[in-house]
């Protein structure tokens, strides 16, 4: 697979899903680029779950389409090959064990059985565990046998849903780890969460939707420098040089803003032009989950996002 | 992946939980009972009538019209199961063409009930042979005769299972499916039988015992067409439902 021809890039358009009168996604597009890590982020009920069940011909779109490598799900050759999904959290027979939840995985896609230690492995769930029923599993554990079964056609597609939740520092360490090798391999990744600190660490984009709809897209990069902690002497007068470019300023303390809407080098600049001193400017990692809940604020959508 | 994969699959599922050592459990104590009343049990009269000749015997094994109810409620948790576990989600990424997917599922689901049929007649003439002899009665049913006991009764099951799963696919909710198998095959006959005449040979419990060779109200052939046309209905309608539904 070559991620430059961007063979396996999920490219959702305009998509709409109701139930009854409600549009639970609403007109979305966006896409998802090989060799990235993609966050899809947005509040519990934003709609991610349905988008990518639609994606995964789970569910029916009433409007636009998804499709992966320009493809809807159900026409890829190797549907299983290709994709690797985790869905629900909960997605087992709590009386059957691990192992045979991923053979009969296994065996419904056609691939060799081998590969269910080797995932099994992966994912440390190895030996004792997986001879255990998943009903005797705590959160973490069916987290990844969920990732095990999503890895084992080796696919060149992840999709994930929410897959850090329940899942130890470690786990999720291991995770990054895992998502970012298959990142680096050209794989292409789709990983959703309610919490931005939580996947923060795990994904290179995001795209960010809020009651069906899209609010942005970015790296996150953009995202976090989207907050700017300011230090100054004078912070009357740099609050005043900031609000005329439309910043969104916020006093912090007696000499502290926090700048929204500018980047780190045009508040230096706006700053050197009004020969302001400053005395500490730096990204606002700190807030964060700030910067999330403001985006995923209830009716907060592009079209507010670049008003 | 093929749909051998599949079906092997579906086996699979039903193979690693305790759900068919339940339905096995069951068999057997209806077998027992069977057995305790060869043994022990009277006519009114107090006689062993009921056991006296080769066709009072037959009646006694046929296990067909029971493997019909019993699998109906093993297809209809089997199917149903599946949506209140989310593991047809897997079902459906393996094999998003469904109907070919739920074809794999009735398939085993069939199969299993067909077995479970079988053991179920096959425990209970063996539990009536054992009793027999505890009595003033031999064993009197044919070769043939308990051929046909055994044959009908994996028929039974087999269209008794897939009856259950189609309406557990349908239903998707294990309870209402338990409640909809048991309303389809014990509720529905005896109302259809009081408001349409002559369809009295043509419920599922008469065709069992046509198949069983106990009664002669149509032809065997007929009786397991019959059966098998009834497992066919819900079948096809969760074909159809399950093309454009939402797994949520």
């Amino acid at each position: 697979m070559n991620p430059a021809t961007g063979e396996h890039r999920l490219v959702i358009e305009h998509l709409t899903k109701k139930y009854g009168d409600r549009a639970v996604v609403n007109d979305l597009s966006f896409s998802v680029e090989p060799g990235r890590v993609t966050g899809f982020l947005g509040p519990n009920g934003s709609g991610k779950s349905t988008t990518m069940k639609i994606l995964l011909d789970l569910a029916a779109a009433d409007h636009g389409t998804a499709t992966i490598g320009g493809s809807r799900y159900r026409e890829l050759p190797e549907p299983a090959n290709t994709v690797g999904v985790m869905l629900e959290p909960n997605a087992f027979h709590p009386g059957r064990s691990g192992r045979n939840h991923l053979r009969i995985v296994a065996q419904a896609s056609g691939y060799p059985m081998a590969r269910v230690d080797d995932a099994l492995t992966l994912v440390d769930l190895g030996g004792e565990p997986a001879r255990r029923r998943v009903g005797t599993y705590s959160l973490g554990m069916k987290q990844r046998l969920s990732l095990a079964a999503a890895l084992l056609g080796d696919p060149a597609v992840l999709v994930l849903d929410e897959p850090a939740n329940g899942l130890d520092p470690q786990g999720i360490h291991d995770l990054r780890d895992l998502l970012r090798s298959r990142a680096a391999r050209g794989h292409t990744v789709l990983v959703s969460s309610h919490l931005l600190n939580e996947v923060q660490h795990l994904v290179d984009d995001v795209v960010v939707i809020n009651q069906g709809r899209l609010v942005t897209t970015g790296t996150i990069d953009d995202l976090t420098d989207s907050r700017a902690v300011v230090r100054t002497p004078d912070p009357t007068a740099l609050g005043i040089e900031l609000a005329r470019t439309g910043a969104d300023i916020k006093p912090s303390g007696p000499d502290t803003l926090v700048v929204a809407g500018l980047r780190l080098d045009q508040i230096g600049d706006a700053a050197h032009a009004a020969g302001i001193a400053l005395h500490e400017l730096s990204a606002d990692a700190g807030l964060l989950e700030d910067v999330f809940l403001a985006l995923t604020a209830p009716t907060t959508t592009v079209e507010e996002t670049q008003s | 992946m093929t749909w051998t994969n599949l079906l092997r699959s579906e086996i699979r599922k039903l193979t690693t939980t305790r759900m068919p050592l339940a339905f096995v459990a069951v068999l057997v104590v209806l077998a027992a009972t069977n057995g305790v009343a060869v043994a022990v049990g009277t006519d009114m009269d107090g006689s062993k009538s009921f056991i006296a000749t080769g066709a009072d015997q037959q009646s006694l094994m046929a296990f067909a019209a029971n493997a019909l109810m019993i699998t109906g409620l093993f297809g209809a948790i089997a199917a149903a199961r599946e949506y209140a576990h989310s593991t047809v989600i897997a079902t459906y990424l393996a094999s998003p063409r469904r109907p070919r997917a739920l074809g794999a599922q009735l398939a085993a689901v069939g199969l299993g009930g067909a077995i479970l049929g079988l053991l179920g007649a096959a425990l209970t003439v063996g539990a009536v042979a054992a009793s027999l002899p505890l009595t003033d009665y031999g064993f009197m049913v044919t070769a043939g005769g308990v051929a046909q006991v055994l044959a009908a009764s994996a028929w039974a099951g087999a269209c008794g299972a897939v009856l259950g799963a189609g309406i557990g696919t349908v239903v998707r909710n294990t309870g209402g499916a338990v409640t909809g198998a048991v309303l389809v095959l014990l509720i529905l006959p005896p109302l259809i039988v009081q408001l349409a005449n002559g369809t009295a040979a043509w419920v599922p419990s008469a065709l069992a015992n046509v198949a069983s060779g106990i009664t002669n109200d149509t032809s065997v052939a007929s009786a397991g067409a019959a059966m098998a046309l009834w497992a066919l209905v819900p079948a096809l309608i969760a074909l159809r439902v399950v093309r454009r539904r939402d797994i949520v």
